[in-house]
């Protein structure tokens, strides 16, 4: 039963994968036998990462990407399988974190409203794109979309992140609805509030900084990803498609009331 | 292999209760294989034998009574018999898919009693005494096993739709109220599924089958590893949500 979680020998690649939550899938994965194609668009962190990776076992490499070029993105996949020789496993993690600082509508622009989808969304759906052939192929793969609980609700002033996030949920229904007579599922991830070092440096004051409202009582840490990412990636999760895996402290269960508020009534007579 | 080890539940001892159905022995083996103690409350006799048996092979675990959870001290009594053996509670599984189908103008009041107290007033009766084991202990984590039908309507359902969606509503709440004092509460949402081993090309005879989008019915074994993660230390930051794994049902029209 649980040897179904491991992630033996199969191939992932992960955008966003040297910073962050990506980061953090991309050790669990490892960790769990899993061998990697970090991508991101920064170089350091994705050689770094893949250093980690390769220390602690399983082969790794890391692949400079902007996600919203196709062409990069088809090469990403390409430089995989030819390291690889297949791809088990895609993590669609990258995005623009500095797009969920609040930004009015009169004073958000054409490029800002068009970068996001082109990062966010487009970069997803071309990553879903070019891994889809080979998957369908082999007749088995895993598609993991990350959304965020701003793809369910919406957040003040926070345009693109919230409808890129949506779209993301929507991309994850089409794809497993249309891919599962290959073998292939697709499911999301939905984060709530989950501080990294992105966030703090960019994000500071459009999050919260304590998790007092939540039922949790407290914020998450990036590492809470990790075990999730591993079983919607693994065998484990064959069953289970299209569908929408949150972790976000109870803050959906609950809404944003304060949880301490709990006011009682009486029966009716 | 190499398997996290934060699926880990060694050391955790788990209370499963099935209202009905077949898929009790198969979430005894997963949680049992992945070292907790587990403790049946079954209400029929047949059901708590087949989780019995199907522990057989794994030490610690063949223990249970059978029971019918309508009222408090009949919780304390398999309570009770539970206490014989174990001094902590760290787990508690709810399976609370007693089936029933009925034209909604058919349905006698004395059926609709009895899939609301088997399904729904039965599992809140045994959370809350658990729960309030598990605050006091400062540690908890309780996953009730939901069918799709909470969000969905179904000619026929309705008795037991109201009772999957109560269910849900349960989740969600007992998660607000207890996440501060360390419970997780989470649900795992089933499409249609058989605990038999049917070849794919047999169930496909059915039209039914043919609309899933993975054109097979769910096996209890399809929630096996998830209700592992949904039990285990590693579900910090999960709760008050349904996962569902039908097969892509719910990404349907």
């Amino acid at each position: 039963m649980l040897k179904q979680l491991s992630l033996d020998g199969r191939v992932a690649i992960v955008t966003g994968g040297g910073t962050g939550l990506g980061l953090e899938m991309v050790r669990h994965l490892a960790r769990a036998g899993a061998n990697v194609a970090i991508a991101g668009r920064r170089v350091p962190p994705i050689e770094s990462a893949a250093a980690e990776v390769k220390a602690a076992g399983p082969d790794a490499i890391a692949v400079p990407t902007d996600v919203s070029d196709s062409s990069q993105v088809n090469a990403l996949v390409q430089a995989t399988i030819n390291h690889f020789g297949r791809v088990d496993i895609l993590i669609n993690n990258a995005a623009l974190v500095s797009d969920s600082v609040p930004i009015p509508i009169w004073d958000l622009t054409d490029e800002d409203w068009q970068a996001a989808l082109d990062v966010n969304l487009t970069g997803a759906f071309y990553c879903a794109r070019a891994v889809s052939r080979p998957m369908a192929d082999q007749g088995s793969g895993k598609i993991i979309n990350v959304s965020s609980g701003f793809g369910l609700r919406g957040g003040r002033d926070i345009y693109t992140y919230c409808c890129t996030k949506g779209g993301i949920i929507q991309l994850t229904r089409v794809l497993s609805f249309s891919l599962a007579r290959y073998g292939i599922t697709a499911n999301s991830i939905v984060p709530g509030f989950i501080p990294t070092e992105g966030t703090d440096t960019e994000m500071r004051e459009s999050l919260p900084r304590s998790g007092a409202y939540l039922p949790t009582g407290k914020l998450g840490v990036p590492q809470d990803i990790g075990p999730v990412a591993v079983f919607l990636a693994s065998p484990a999760s064959d069953y289970m498609t299209g569908e929408i895996f949150t972790l976000d402290g109870g803050g959906l269960a609950a809404g944003l009331a304060p949880t301490g508020y709990a006011p009682e009534f009486p029966l009716e007579p | 292999m190499p398997v996290l080890s934060q699926y880990s539940l060694e050391g955790k001892t788990a209370i499963l209760y099935t209202a009905g159905g077949n898929d009790a022995p198969f979430l005894a083996q997963a949680i049992a294989e992945a070292g907790a103690s587990v403790f049946t409350i079954a209400r029929q006799r047949n059901t708590l034998d087949a989780v019995q048996e199907a522990l057989g092979g794994i030490q610690g675990s063949r223990r249970g009574v059978v029971a019918t959870l309508d009222s408090g001290d009949a919780v304390a009594g398999a309570l009770a018999e539970f206490d014989l053996l174990h001094n902590q509670v760290d787990i508690l599984v709810n399976d609370s898919r007693s089936m029933f189908a009925r034209k909604a103008t058919e349905i006698e009041q004395s059926e609709w009693d009895a899939v609301q107290s088997r399904n729904v007033r039965a599992t809140f009766l045994l959370s809350q005494a658990v729960g309030t084991r598990m605050i006091a202990a400062g540690y908890g984590r309780v996953v009730n096993i939901i069918s799709g039908l909470a969000e969905r309507g179904m000619v026929n359902g309705l008795a037991f739709s109201v009772s999957q969606a109560g269910l849900l509503a349960l989740t969600r709440s007992l998660a607000v109220e207890w996440g501060p004092h360390n419970v997780r509460v989470n649900a795992i949402g089933t499409g249609w599924s058989i605990a038999e081993d049917i070849p794919v090309e047999v169930q496909r005879e059915e039209q039914l089958v043919r609309y899933i989008p993975q054109r097979r019915k769910g096996h209890p074994r399809d929630v096996g590893p998830l209700l592992v993660y949904l039990c285990s230390e590693a579900c910090d930051y999960t709760t008050g949500q349904p996962v569902y794994v039908d097969g892509g049902l719910n990404a349907h029209p």
